[in-house]
């Protein structure tokens, strides 16, 4: 992806000038994009009369935990830990599921191009169209406000995606190893599980960031199927507000909190970022 | 037409240094190849010529202007890429047409001179169509279309012909030869790929690693090679090496194998040698300076040996006999009757007068 | 798929085989199907079900009812604005982010030290829940502490006190600044990729011929890129279509309904004021409108491919 590019365009001496100011441009470019993130992550560190602080301060005087010591103390802290387990179950069952599913379109052609375009149109259905009826569902099952109601939740709003991502992953591998397993004698669980998911490692990974991302950063869901009992960190942070005033520190510091986790997978993963996002179209 | 001058061309890639000290001298109107084993710098050297790519240290100069910081677009030369490099959403018109479009050609113009290349490459039928509908001649049709038509004073070629199957390679081969006929354009060559270098080029440059091992017209380094990447890279197939040590017996200079057998040299070559008579040297022998001996007296400076072919493949009109010698394989070209079957002993003559000798540590010829 | 080649009078060991590859193919992908099923296939009918009856905070009429909620919808006014309101913001953002996100991207082209540092720091925002991201900005609004009045402050001389997420005529540049500033890595992203996917020879061949810098940018890198921006477009188009979280975050849909958007005003029908059975003909409305949209762009990609 990251190859030298158009470097012939301008005489030597101007392609020099011409980087330089390329970098200044980047690096405000930057600066802006990333001045609300040091923003929040700034106020989670900061004393309460610096943060109700007019003129507004621009860094604390010193780095002090207490704003996260505080969320911990009160239990809020939580709320991580409740998106941490629902978040990776859901994605490693999506995964497991999601994967042999793609296994079965991209090799069999299963359903054909109906099942495959069906499959992808349940990812772009918007939530806010089905939560209603899922919640009455949810109901009447007594699954609100359970981990399980919500792991299945995640699970099957993930699958089509998973589905749509590994079944190109898997198109692009040769079959002619899983032939040659054949011909050795394995069966099609076998070859499944020793020769396909090994070829798609990388595959899954990416694709695993970015069901955990999705499972983590939903708000709508976790608002409208949780109560107290397992909130997951989106709603906590709206806990925060008030009519009045905010509980900024609280806010800036669960953020934080909530953030740091996906930023680590991403930053791990970044190379796979756009074939992830962009729903393969681009392949990196 | 341009005369194109390089004066201590380097080229570095972090630690590589991909181009050492290239001098060149390119003369107007003439087909020049430059040919050698990948990684040796030739696209490289191409590249900087057209201005894709900077030179470290050196000049650049086209009929005496130094062009090191001109930009490719007006350093008026074309370029055909081995990709083709067709513009996929432009019609083969279009793609032809778009160096002129890009200079703000007058439409009428444009448009004759893109009829004009295509006819001369017969790809008239082809102008409303797009290159994805095209074989792959074709295509290198259009891009050589879209190269002419621009009238540059210099041509680049970079192996443009490595992703055509080999029929159609023989085929565009004439073809460009044909055409410097008819332009008679400066044009520079780059391939691996040595015939095409030995049928093209008015002058061969020879590159490894950077150097240039030996340039000069093609016959030159065919039958003067300098070196013994020179006497190998070219031929097919290829030169036979057998390690040898010069003897003297007599009046007579001789080359002792490892197995024993002695090939007398001719006399003409002898006084050269003198210097080496006792030290090992490696004799070079090409498959096609071998030939069956069907009696008759011997002419001067052919030996005779007899060997076993072990091995025999047929071409149709000609046939490679490998055999065993001084403990080497040794390849030699024959008639398609010559050898009835493998295990078949014959006796082989060979012509000494063009054979090389070759220092085994310098590499270069004696 | 099986590699043994049955002739015509098939072996046993074959014709089982190729049963269990059958089977095999179904086996596999049910679990996958039965999960989707359960949480696509059943909200539908569902929805279909409750929104032909008439059920709400004071009833529990399940009669059939046929299309009165559905009449109900037209004439709601508070409907139809959440939906101007959704495409208002849609409209204004989505080309805001795909120009900015190509300017960026062609910033980046080029070969630049450390470009991959300066990609891995952009995305950011991108992998914020945009819930996060919404309370964020209203942080930097904030009338009195937040640091946009001051920088803005600076730049009029005299101090500014703009209320961003009350103030009606400022509600909308508020919600639009957060949604463009979450979403442009993402237009960025997607345009820097494809473009670097562009086979360079083409480039450089035009550079050779002569071209500027404009015509190799409408001629190649467009048409180049052109496929990949279509499904950029369609993926943010459908997420600023179901608008949520930012605006929840910023202003809950205030002031009053002023900033509502589609979502936002079915989460109020049917959280808020239990009005179930309407909520149910919103939600099939939305639900036909989007599946009409997406099967029709999704059949277009599969055709590409």
């Amino acid at each position: 992806m990251m190859a030298a590019y158009l470097s012939a365009w301008h005489a030597p001496r101007r392609r020099t000038l011409r980087l330089m100011a390329r970098y200044a441009a980047a690096i405000v470019v930057t600066v802006v994009f990333l001045f609300p993130v040091y923003w929040l992550f700034m106020i989670a560190f900061k004393t309460p009369e610096e943060i109700f602080h007019s003129p507004p301060v621009w860094y604390p005087a010193r780095i002090q935990f207490a704003n996260f010591a505080v969320l911990f103390k009160d239990g809020d802290a939580v709320t991580v830990g409740n998106s941490l387990f629902i978040a990776g179950c859901s994605t490693l069952i999506s995964m497991f599921i999601g994967t042999l599913g793609a296994y079965s379109l991209a090799r069999f052609k299963t359903g054909g191009e109906n099942l495959a375009v069906w499959i992808i149109s349940q990812r772009m259905i918007p939530p806010i169209a089905i939560v209603f009826p899922l919640f009455l569902l949810y109901v009447w099952l007594g699954w609100v406000d359970t981990y399980y109601g919500m792991i299945l939740l995640y699970t099957a709003f993930n699958l089509p995606y998973v589905i749509w991502m590994m079944r190109g992953y898997i198109e692009d591998v040769p079959i002619d190893l899983e032939q040659s397993a054949l011909v050795d004698g394995c069966t099609r669980w076998q070859v499944l599980l020793r020769v396909v998911f090994p070829m798609v490692r990388t595959g899954l990974f990416a694709t695993a960031v970015f069901t955990f991302v999705f499972a983590w950063n939903d708000f709508i869901f976790a608002l409208v199927m949780t109560r107290s009992a397992v909130t997951t960190y989106p709603v906590q942070v709206t806990h925060y507000f008030g009519a009045q005033s905010n509980f900024w520190a609280k806010i800036a510091a669960m953020s934080m909190l909530g953030t740091l986790p996906v930023l680590l997978a991403v930053a791990a993963l970044q190379k796979y970022l756009v074939r992830g996002i962009s729903l393969g179209a681009v392949k990196g | 037409m341009a005369r194109l001058r390089l004066v201590g061309l380097h080229k570095y890639y972090g630690k590589v240094h991909a181009v050492r000290g290239i001098d060149l001298d390119i003369p107007e109107g003439e087909f020049t190849v430059v040919v050698g084993p990948s990684g040796c710098g030739k696209s490289t050297l191409l590249r900087i010529v057209a201005g894709l790519e900077d030179a470290d240290r050196g000049t650049i100069e086209i009929d005496g202007v130094r062009i090191n910081d001109v930009r490719p677009r007006d350093r008026n030369v074309a370029m055909v890429f081995q990709s083709y490099a067709l513009y996929p959403y432009l019609t083969v018109f279009e793609n032809i047409a778009f160096g002129l479009r890009a200079r703000r050609v007058k439409r009428s113009e444009i448009d004759a001179a893109v009829r004009g290349a295509a006819k001369t490459l017969g790809i008239s039928a082809l102008l409303e169509r797009y290159p994805r509908e095209l074989s792959g001649g074709q295509r290198q049709r259009v891009a050589i279309g879209r190269a002419i038509v621009r009238d540059a004073r210099l041509f680049l070629f970079d192996e443009p012909l490595s992703n055509l199957d080999a029929q159609l390679r023989d085929e565009m081969r004439t073809e460009i030869k044909r055409l410097h006929q008819r332009l008679g354009k400066t044009m520079i060559y780059v391939t691996h790929d040595q015939i095409e270098a030995m049928t093209l080029a008015d002058r061969i440059v020879l590159l490894q690693d950077g150097v240039i091992e030996q340039q000069g017209a093609p016959l030159d380094l065919f039958e003067r090679p300098a070196t013994r990447f020179v006497a190998g890279f070219l031929g097919s197939p290829a030169i036979n090496f057998i390690p040898a040590d010069l003897v003297s017996e007599g009046g007579a200079v001789s080359l002792r194998l490892k197995d024993g057998r002695r090939l007398d040299l001719p006399p003409a070559r002898t006084a050269s040698l003198a210097a080496w008579i006792g030290k090992p040297t490696i004799l070079g022998i090409r498959p096609e300076h071998m030939a069956l001996d069907r009696g008759g007296s011997a002419r001067p400076g052919f030996v005779v040996q007899e060997v076993v072919i072990d091995l025999v493949q047929p071409t149709g009109s000609r046939l490679y006999g490998t055999f065993m010698l001084g403990g080497q394989e040794v390849v030699a070209e024959l008639g398609a009757h010559d050898v009835s079957r493998p295990g078949e002993r014959v006796d082989l003559l060979f012509d000494m007068n063009r054979a090389i000798l070759i220092d085994p540590e310098t590499e270069r010829v004696l | 798929m099986t590699v043994r080649v049955t002739a015509s009078g098939a072996s046993l060991g074959a014709q089982l085989s190729e049963f269990s590859d059958r089977r095999f193919k179904y086996l596999v992908i049910a679990p996958a199907i039965l999960i989707i099923l359960l949480i696509g296939l059943f909200p539908l009918i569902y929805t279909l079900l409750v929104s032909v009856q008439n059920i709400n905070m004071t009833e529990e009429d399940t009669s059939f009812h046929g299309v009165v909620q559905y009449l109900a919808l037209f004439r709601d006014t508070r409907l139809w604005l959440a939906l101007l309101h959704t495409l208002i913001i849609a409209a204004a953002a989505l080309p805001a982010e795909l120009f900015l996100g190509m300017l960026m991207a062609l910033l980046f082209l080029e070969r630049l030290p450390g470009r991959q540092i300066f990609v891995a720091l952009l995305v950011l925002p991108i992998m914020i829940a945009p819930v996060v991201a919404g309370a964020t900005w209203r942080l930097l609004f904030d009338h009195r502490y937040g640091p946009i009045n001051q920088i803005l402050g600076w730049l009029a001389g005299e101090p500014v006190l703009i209320l961003w997420t009350i103030n009606p005529r400022f509600v909308y540049p508020a919600i639009l600044l957060a949604e463009v500033w979450q979403w442009t890595p993402f237009m960025f992203l997607l345009q820097l990729a494809a473009l670097l996917n562009i086979d360079q020879s083409l480039t450089e061949s035009a550079e050779i011929d002569g071209a500027s810098y404009w015509m190799v940018f409408r001629r190649i890198m467009l048409p180049a890129i052109w496929p990949v921006l279509m499904i950029a477009v369609l993926i943010r188009g459908l997420d600023l279509f179901r608008l949520f979280d930012v605006v929840w975050a910023l202003t809950q849909g205030g002031p009053g309904t002023m900033t509502e958007t589609i979502s936002i005003y079915t989460y109020d029908q049917g959280f808020r004021q239990f009005e179930t059975s309407y909520t149910a003909a919103i939600a099939f409305l939305v639900i036909v409108l989007l599946s009409l949209v997406v099967v029709a762009a999704l059949r277009r990609m599969e055709i590409d491919r």
